[in-house]
């Protein structure tokens, strides 16, 4: 791994690795401005692929087609990120299309775009799992842009304009700080010179700061949403927790793996679905951004079974709050993480993808042999530790299933 | 080694050619290198929905679920624990022609997790228990006094989670009404009354039938020494003597000549529809290159046809989404149009899809959708040989659905004389309107 940077300041970090078929290249956006309405990037997020000064939608559309070249952006709490793939004889048509896209998108098809994005969010929320999962989230972060989810988007997206569209691609575009990373086999020299050509005129506001606020969950809350002909139950409870810059990042990684994230041999997956077949998914997930994170715990199963889930998962926190675990239960879940960030960092565009995240978050690219490192440190005491700060009131519980069973809940 | 047939093939995009070893017994082993750290052990097992019937439908995915609740030398539970505090993803599938298992992990100190992890599930593939306790009594549906709720409940709740899938119900609908004896026709998870009743010993009996060396493929990829990881596999998948077992062949079933429609009532807010066709078997080179181009034309990303014609130019909104399908079978592939439409625009959407798949029959496919179709296809074939994971999956499709890998080898170039004229002559023979069934799910 290695970094230069750009005569406009913007950080390039870049890796080799040779007789690989594809480049793959990530440019960081970093989110400064917290979102005002619902959908505000969203949008701004589709109307990158709808035409330039320079192309039509359709134009863009075809001629990454044509060179099959993955080329795409993606809105996160935190950042907007483009993706670029392809083989290596396509790449500077990659990066040509590309800073058309960035530099010169016309926002043309606003009317269009917002119609779609309903239509979309419509479908997606017809799936039982996207409407609880959007339930849990919007409450638990309630008003917050982190808590911008597909209904929360319905409710505001009409009284969204293209001005204040183009504004906020305005402020990404001048006032933001970016990262670019890329993967794949070149040379060095021939990538400084191709990214110079393309973005030099990208100004990077390298010391801008994230003004989105820190939200705090204040209270308890318990979300039914009806949903009368679900086979299925889905239940996500969740909880705030400290973030990937806290001291505490590894051991919470930890825990999260041992109760309910390493695979078939996590607690949760043992003792709910392997001992009493309450379900077929069961686990737990810990996910940070930069103001705020969390850890939750999810089960979809037999509507009449809710009781039965929510008391396993008492029991499940309890324990790993109560009772010390052991030194091999430890190692296991540390061993199963470490190896796993392999799997996880295998193609180019992972590789890049990584590199770019860490580097945005201001740890570093190199963050991941640091995160290694803090993982094998973590003790048995801290998982206790970690498990009592974490898991406790207020959380958001958030529950769909047919009526009848939400009644006594 | 002695007995052993060992053949190369020149893969695309890995950088030495593929080895595969046959052995008397008719088990194969086929090794590919790929550099990095990572190594993919799996097995593929030729028996899927193909080889079930209405009594023991789903049967297939539940013995995958039961393989891992343990050995004759190790309890239920130590195969996931062990590996998986090697950083393994342990994980399998079924579907209609196959099952697979694999172990995906780092090779540790000396290639030590490696082999372990070679033992272990040769040791899982060779000698389950599956027993009584891990599967759970046998019991009547809707009986809310089941004490011990085990392995068949997982199964029926899995089944549930797909009922809950708006996408899964219109397929299954699809699927099962394109077919009219094939097994294909039955849904690959099967039905809960099936799995809440059936017997152990129909379970352990159809392992015996169908787990057998002529029936299974073992794929290692990473960087490892191959005579020394050949020797290894051999020694670990000691059958000692198991019969082997020819798959019936099954006579390909024909098309519905009338049009067929179903409709489906849900809890939702819009509307989905999913049009089926049966497309040409598995080793089809020719059409199913055809197929493939026609469904990236039709239906994917913002180019295709669908989106443009049915989303971008929509003078008003009809259509939320609008995609394509294509499944390659060894009996037979499937081609698939899926949309997702305004909930009151029914009629309109049908007319509007049926249209599209008109023009497509009436040679209106340009040169231009044509290349850029086939090198999206290029494209794919390299994107499979990014992981040990994509890799090993890709060979296991062709070692079990079509029989050999020689087929992949020649891919790119039969892709490269493939003609437009072709595509047009395919669509022609598989996607008349005559020969498609349409199930379309909407709110109650």
């Amino acid at each position: 791994m290695d970094k230069i940077i750009l005569d406009n300041k913007i950080p390039v970090i870049f890796k080799i690795n040779k007789d690989t078929p594809r480049y793959a290249m990530c440019f960081y956006f970093k989110i400064e401005e917290p979102e005002k309405k619902a959908g505000l990037y969203s949008i701004l997020n589709r109307l990158f692929l709808q035409g330039t000064k320079n192309r039509t939608a359709q134009q863009l559309a075809q001629e990454l087609d044509e060179n099959a070249i993955d080329c795409y952006s993606e809105m996160k709490q935190d950042f907007i990120r483009f993706k670029l793939q392809c083989l290596n004889e396509d790449f500077e048509k990659g990066l040509e299309i590309l800073s058309d896209i960035i530099k010169n998108s016309t926002l043309d098809e606003f009317d269009k775009e917002v119609i779609k994005l309903k239509g979309e969010i419509q479908a997606e929320l017809d799936e039982p799992k996207s409407r609880a999962m959007d339930g849990f989230y919007k409450n638990i972060y309630k008003d917050h842009p982190y808590g911008h989810t597909y209904t929360k988007i319905l409710e505001d997206i009409d009284s969204i304009t293209k001005e204040e569209v183009l504004q906020v691609y305005n402020e990404l575009l001048n006032n933001s700080a970016k990262v670019i990373s890329v993967v794949g086999d070149f040379e060095p020299d021939n990538l400084e010179m191709m990214l110079k050509k393309y973005f030099a005129d990208v100004n990077n506001a390298e010391s801008a700061v994230s003004k989105i606020p820190t939200p705090q969950l204040k209270e308890t809350s318990i979300i039914k949403i009806e949903k009368d002909d679900a086979s299925q139950a889905q239940i996500i409870q969740g909880w705030q927790v400290p973030t990937i810059y806290d001291k505490d990042y590894a051991a919470i990684m930890v825990m999260n793996t041992m109760l309910g994230s390493s695979g078939l041999s996590s607690r949760l997956f043992l003792e709910l679905r392997d001992k009493k077949g309450l379900a077929y998914v069961v686990r737990s997930s810990y996910e940070t951004y930069d103001k705020a994170a969390i850890f939750n715990v999810y089960i979809a199963t037999e509507p009449k079974n809710i009781k039965t889930s929510l008391e396993g998962f008492k029991i499940e926190l309890e324990k790993i709050k109560k009772i010390p675990i052991t030194q091999e239960e430890l190692e296991n879940a540390k061993n199963n993480l470490i190896g796993k960030r392999q799997f996880f960092t295998e193609t180019n565009l992972q590789q890049a993808s990584l590199m770019a995240f860490y580097e945005d978050k201001g740890l570093g690219a190199d963050f991941e042999e640091k995160l290694i490192k803090m993982i094998n440190q973590v003790t048995t005491d801290d998982i206790t530790r970690v498990a009592n700060a974490c898991i406790n009131d207020p959380y958001v519980l958030t529950i769909l299933a047919p009526a009848e069973y939400l009644k006594d809940i | 080694m002695k007995n052993i047939i060992k053949r190369e093939i020149n893969y695309p995009y890995l950088t030495r050619p593929v080895e595969i070893y046959e052995r008397e017994n008719g088990h194969k082993i086929v090794l590919a290198h790929k550099d990095g750290g990572l190594v993919n052990i799996s097995s593929w097992v030729k028996t899927g929905s193909i080889n079930e019937n209405d009594e023991n439908n789903g049967i297939s995915h539940f013995l995958e679920h039961l393989m891992f609740k343990g050995t004759h030398k190790h309890k239920a539970g130590y195969f996931d624990r062990t590996l998986e505090a090697k950083g393994a993803i342990v994980n399998a599938a079924t579907w209609k022609d196959y099952t697979f298992y694999y172990v995906t992990l780092p090779q540790g100190p000396d290639g030590t997790y490696f082999k372990e992890a070679i033992e272990l599930h040769a040791d899982m593939m060779l000698d389950p228990v599956i027993p009584e306790d891990e599967i759970g009594p046998a019991f009547k549906l809707g009986d809310d006094k089941v004490s011990q709720k085990r392995e068949r409940h997982v199964v029926i709740e899995e089944i549930r989670m797909r009922q809950d899938q708006p996408w899964t119900k219109i397929y299954n609908s699809t699927n099962k009404n394109m077919y009219t004896n094939h097994p294909y026709k039955r849904d690959v998870i099967g039905f809960p009354e099936t799995i809440a009743s059936i017997p152990r010993e129909t379970i352990l009996e159809y392992y015996r039938t169908h787990y057998t060396p002529n029936n299974i493929t073992t794929i290692i990829v990473g960087d490892f020494d191959h005579e020394e990881i050949v020797k290894k596999v051999c020694k670990e998948f000691d059958f000692k003597g198991r019969e082997n077992y020819q798959n019936p062949k099954h006579a390909l079933d024909t098309p519905v000549q009338e049009e067929k429609y179903i409709e489906l009532k849900g809890k939702i807010n819009t509307g989905f529809v999913i049009t089926g066709w049966l497309g040409p078997v598995a080793r089809d080179v020719k059409d199913n290159i055809g197929l493939e181009i026609l469904a990236i034309v039709l239906g994917e990303g913002q180019s295709s046809r669908l989106y443009q014609n049915l989303i971008e130019k929509a003078k008003e909104p009809v259509f939320n989404i609008v995609t394509t399908d294509f499944y390659n079978f060894k009996d037979g592939g499937n081609f698939f149009v899926e949309a997702n439409f305004k909930a009151d625009k029914k009629d309109e959407s049908i007319s509007l899809l049926k249209s599209e798949i008109n023009k497509i029959l009436n040679n209106d496919l340009t040169e231009k959708e044509f290349l850029k179709a086939k090198k999206k296809l290029k494209v794919r074939f390299a994107e499979g040989a990014e992981t040990v994971s994509d890799i090993a999956e890709n060979i296991g499709y062709y070692m079990t659905v079509c029989d050999d890998l020689d087929l992949a080898e020649s891919y790119l170039q039969d892709l490269e004389n493939y003609t437009l004229e072709e595509v047009n002559n395919t669509a022609k023979k598989y996607l008349k309107l005559e020969n498609s069934v349409t199930t379309v799910l909407l709110p109650e």
